[in-house]
């Protein structure tokens, strides 16, 4: 699912109330997956919450709301912060990133980042690929397509660097795209 | 000016008001995806703030 679909849905407790709503998702520090989210209010009022959600809080990711057992699996939005950070990115929002591939060409810039989530009860949130408004490069300029990602991956604010052979792997929508996800993992590792 | 014509601009001036503290905050709850956020200045839009 794409994060964008995630983003502005409700936080509801098992018992039915309605905490807060997603407001970004945060990826993990190794990079890879979904580390957790930060949370604004509900209403038209509301801003944004001091208290946020680490993805191992998350009871299910639905497709109208994100369930938690209760209001205490909220936690200061720094600490969920602070365990996804890692050293040496420079930090900061990816939607409107440049992703260049390891040989150095311009794919394009991200318009919207999938995720996956894998194993029973909400195990983890893989990020699997990059939803990106097409560069020159990929043959559609200004197309939005989607690039398959490795297990883990570099990622800073400011470029996002895929290998060169995710080109072969690009998708247009997002059924089939777990299959061209596969493949192009599995490529990898056959190489490795 | 007549009573009416102040209350007139009184409801003006406070939908004005509303409309832009609910755009402010909309914008505010806008999201993201957030990488590496170790470095506050860098946190973007989505750095946590309240």
């Amino acid at each position: 699912m794409r994060t964008s679909a995630i983003t502005k849905r409700p936080v509801v407790t098992l018992d039915g109330e309605d905490v807060a709503q997603i407001k970004d998702v945060v990826y993990s520090a190794g990079g890879g997956a979904v580390g957790g989210f930060t949370l604004a209010g509900r209403g038209l009022f509301a801003g944004p919450l001091k208290q946020g959600l680490a993805w191992s809080s998350v009871a299910a990711l639905g497709s109208d709301a994100v369930m938690i057992a209760d209001e205490d699996a909220l936690e200061p939005t720094q600490s969920v912060l602070d365990r996804s950070a890692s050293t040496g990115g420079s930090g900061g929002d990816i939607l409107g990133s440049q992703v260049l591939t390891d040989s150095g060409t311009d794919l394009g810039t991200v318009v919207d980042v999938i995720v996956e989530v894998s194993g029973a009860d909400s195990g983890q949130c893989d990020v699997v690929g990059y939803e990106v408004e097409a560069s020159q490069a990929l043959g559609t300029k200004g197309t939005k397509v989607l690039i398959p990602l490795p297990d883990a991956v570099a990622a800073s604010g400011e470029h996002l660097i895929v290998p060169a052979s995710a080109k072969d792997f690009v998708g247009q929508d997002l059924a089939g795209f777990g299959a061209a996800v596969e493949a192009f993992r599995a490529q990898l590792r056959g190489q490795g | 000016m007549q009573w009416w014509g102040w209350l007139i601009v009184a409801l003006v001036v406070i939908a004005l008001i509303v409309g832009v503290v609910v755009a402010v905050q909309a914008r505010r709850r806008r999201g993201g995806v957030i990488v590496d956020p170790a470095d506050p200045a860098g946190s973007g839009p989505g750095s946590g703030e309240s």
